[in-house]
């Protein structure tokens, strides 16, 4: 038996001693694509930090974010729960045809006090016209393609929830009911927690008879498929290498357009809203107007004097692009860094209307509307 | 730094391992202390000089102890009881002052201001050890150390250090002093440790996940079965967590050269509470039958002594679990079922089929488990009342299915993992088959079933730490 233990000494040894020189021989990232938030490097050295325990708790996180190969790593622990037969992973349901899914949680107290928000804005913005767009996400839609018995709370109770609580002057305009209806068409992605730009244009519909104007049909739009390796914010979560990735597709107008956008005040400026650089990061989805920023301001070659603004979540960016054709100015707002006097800015832009999207899940836990009450 | 974490296995361990192996034969326990009291520092940057002080006082305790037992027993008894003292006012103090002033604050309508001191990690361990080891010099059982580095290397070795087994001085004192490198020590080391990794990792991890999710829907929206369902699943994740750390402590101390004491043998195949209290936790169990019980006069004073004494070891076996009334409760709770497993029950349990007596103690156990992880009392007696149906809440919906099904493989694996059955059919087959007992295909067989173990745990190891902020990065 001295083979066998020096044997079982020996592959012990070189197992964790491997993984440790390859950790340490590593270059250090400062972010990572797939999980997309910057990584922890290693922690500032200080006595206080020392005693406190703070340094040595930021080394674990520090380790630990730096991991080599991780993805390796991960999608070997989704495969290991799939062969168990969990249905979950780090809280993404894998649901049927290769869709993964978010449980949305019964919402809290921060649901109401948003529609408070939006009601104290509301007195303050007489004259404006007001539209409210709550998208659904996908497991709203597909509940047919969940695991038998999953559990998820209804997020059309909680539209109807902030629908009912808001006072004062606003439309709403039914997502849920059109992209229900259109449920047979690719409107969310497998594999992240947004819509496509099919879902989008739903919902554009929907916007645009509310807002009483004619929508321009899908046959004005050249679609064209721009990737077909998306790997979105649900499989970041759940790792499973066997679900297959998503396609991005972009309407392009076969009539001419011309934008010019400006962001966070001139800190950069496009002629398009698609930031194409995106599509070479594992971030795709950013390609609609570049991500997240404070305020973009969109002029387009519409002249009509038309102003609308929006306060929204990154659900707007694949929306705008269709609603850009039929407004001069578009200003973009996120509440999350634009913490201005909402109201104020309204009026003396001149702006006739307002328009709210976000998707409930993100709006259920959205901290920051309260900017909207100051 | 908890033994199951990517810190451990890949930063600590090696290191640890590297640096003892290459220490001249005469400085490994020193090299040993160095890398002990590092990786408790980690954890507790100050209160490493309470260990410290610990480890110092019982020394000079232990010597003076040592020098006069024979010529001054009074002296002896002094630094006995001056050990005892130290010992358990460090204990009392960092865990159960904020308790004392709770319950007094509580009583009599006081307003203390509690202390709020974060607990030491390990101080219920190492100062059982350190108090076991002044008795044990008073009673001669062990000769005092007299080489300080030895001595703190004892009170401070890192496998044992933080969560058990509780090893007395007199079972590793040879080793402590002289010990020889040995391959098949080194290889079981490797083995039991690999195993107590997996028992933590895949199984107590992944099962604690369903008790979370049960304990999160509240007790008043609980089902009949999902209490059911969520305290068995609690059950598994106790025992693999607790047992799991054990066979990782004693497989690192192999690693070193120690053999530590077994901690956990099956214990839920246990049939009745007597018996599971030789099976769960025996380093505490026998800790407190040797150095209470049978100081207390044990069974052999009489009824009511009897009964008394089991009243205390069991009151205080609950106290050691947690500075909280309902650890106290769950520890009388078994005191009143072995008394009354003494005064008949076990005799007549006997005559009973066996699957009636292991029907019983796990019930017992069930229910004990309600009571150890509800610090809330009330909140406890309704999860209980819930189980009995008494809650007026219907028998199962759809999330307790839906955690059946997605979990029905686990907790077969955790349950049968909970018996001997794959041990016994493992050695059954090793014994009636030569080609398993060809020493290559052996090799194979244990290289690639341990690695498997390692290197899934790892993986899930590395997830935990994978924790997406999805929707924006600043």
């Amino acid at each position: 038996m001295k083979r066998l233990n020096t044997i079982m000494i020996v592959v012990f040894a070189v197992f964790i001693g491997g993984v440790a020189c390859m950790n340490l021989l590593a270059e250090d990232q400062p972010f990572s694509q797939a999980e997309n938030r910057p990584l922890m490097q290693f922690p500032e050295v200080s006595l206080d930090r020392i005693t406190s325990g703070a340094f040595t708790k930021d080394v674990e996180t520090y380790l630990s974010d730096q991991f080599v190969h991780k993805r390796f790593w991960t999608s070997i622990k989704a495969t290991a729960q799939k062969v168990v037969l969990k249905k979950d992973n780090n809280g993404v349901y894998f649901g049927e045809d290769g869709y993964l899914f978010e449980k949305f949680e019964p919402p809290s107290e921060q649901l109401d006090a948003n529609s408070e928000s939006i009601s104290r804005f509301l007195e303050k913005t007489k004259g404006v016209s007001v539209y409210g767009l709550l998208a659904p996400t996908s497991i709203e839609i597909y509940p047919d393609k969940l695991p038998k018995f999953a559990q998820t709370a209804s997020e059309t109770a909680a539209i109807q929830r902030v629908e009912e609580q808001v006072k004062g002057d606003i439309s709403w305009i039914d997502a849920t009911g059109a992209l229900k209806a259109a449920k047979e068409q690719p409107i969310y992605f497998h594999t992240d927690h947004h819509w496509t730009t099919h879902g989008a244009y739903v919902a554009y519909r929907a916007a645009m008879e509310k807002m009483g104007m004619a929508p321009l049909s899908s046959d004005e739009f050249a679609i064209r498929t721009v990737s077909k390796n998306f790997r979105g914010t649900y499989d970041a979560k759940a790792n499973d290498p066997s679900v297959e990735s998503d396609e991005i597709d972009v309407f392009e107008p076969k009539f001419h357009v011309s934008y010019d956008v400006d962001i966070d005040d001139g800190q950069s400026k496009m002629d398009s809203l698609y930031a194409w650089e995106f599509l070479e990061k594992r971030d795709q989805y950013s390609l609609f107007l570049g991500g997240n920023h404070r305020a973009v301001t969109i002029h387009s070659n519409v002249k009509n004097g038309r102003k609308l603004m929006i306060f929204k979540d990154s659900y707007a960016h694949a929306l705008v692009p269709f609603l850009a054709n039929h407004f001069e100015e578009i200003y973009m707002v996120d509440l999350r860094y634009d913490h201005r006097d909402m109201a104020q800015v309204v009026k003396e832009k001149e702006i006739q209307d307002v328009l709210f999207v976000y998707n409930i899940a993100g709006f259920a836990e959205d901290e920051n509307l309260i900017w909207l009450r100051q | 730094m908890v033994f199951s974490s990517l810190t451990f296995l890949f930063f600590f361990l090696p290191i640890a391992l590297l640096l003892y192996y290459i220490s001249p034969r005469a400085m490994k326990n020193f090299t040993l202390l160095g890398v002990s009291l590092f990786f408790y520092a980690w954890g507790e940057p100050v209160y490493i000089i309470l260990m410290i002080f610990s480890a110092l006082t019982d020394y000079i305790h232990g010597r003076i102890i040592g020098r006069y037992r024979e010529i001054r027993p009074l002296y002896a008894k002094l630094g006995l009881v001056s050990s005892l003292v130290v010992n358990l006012a460090v204990l009392s103090f960092f865990k159960y002052a904020d308790f004392l002033i709770g319950s007094i604050n509580s009583i009599i309508g006081t307003g203390v201001e509690p202390l709020d001191l974060p607990l030491p990690i390990g101080i219920s361990f190492y100062t059982f050890q350190t108090m076991s080891y002044a008795i044990d010099v008073y009673r001669g059982n062990v000769r005092p150390q007299k080489n300080i580095i030895t001595f703190a290397l004892y009170v401070s070795l890192f496998p044992q250090l933080i969560a058990g087994p509780i090893v007395r001085y007199e079972i590793i004192e040879k080793e402590l002093m002289n010990r020889t490198f040995q391959l098949s020590q080194f290889a079981d080391g490797v083995r039991i440790f690999i195993i107590g990794l997996g028992k933590k990792v895949l199984i107590a991890n992944s099962i604690g996940q369903l008790w979370a999710s049960v304990e999160s829907q509240g007790v008043s929206d609980l089902t009949v079965l999902a209490a059911w369902l969520g305290i068995i699943a609690f059950a598994f994740q106790i025992y693999f967590d607790f047992s799991g750390y054990s066979d990782m402590a004693i497989g690192l101390g192999k690693m070193f050269g120690f053999s530590f004491p077994t901690n956990f043998k099956y214990p839920y195949i246990a049939k009745n509470a007597s018996e599971f209290w030789r099976r769960w936790h025996i380093t505490l169990g026998s800790w407190f039958r040797d150095y209470v019980y049978i100081p207390l006069g044990g069974n052999r004073k009489g009824q009511f002594v009897l009964y008394r004494n089991l009243f205390i070891v069991w009151g205080l076996t609950g106290l050691w679990h947690g500075a909280s009334w309902n650890y106290v409760l769950w520890g009388l709770y078994f005191g009143v079922l072995i008394g009354i497993e003494r005064a008949g029950l076990l005799k007549w349990l006997e005559k009973l089929p066996r699957f009636v007596q292991h029907g019983y103690l796990l019930i017992a156990i069930l229910f004990s488990w309600v009571l150890f992880v509800f610090e809330d009392i009330n909140e406890g007696i309704r999860y209980a009342q819930v189980m009995v149906g008494l809650g007026g809440r219907p028998l199962y919906d759809t999330a307790f299915l839906y955690d059946l099904y997605t979990n029905g493989v686990l907790l077969l694996v955790a349950g049968l993992l909970s018996t001997p059955l794959f041990t016994r059919l493992w050695k059954q087959c090793v014994e009636r088959s030569e080609i398993i007992r060809n020493e290559w295909i052996q090799t194979a067989l244990q290289v690639v079933f341990f690695m498997a173990i390692l290197f899934l745990s790892t993986a899930y190891l590395v997830d935990d730490s994978f924790n997406p902020f999805l929707y924006f990065r600043f």
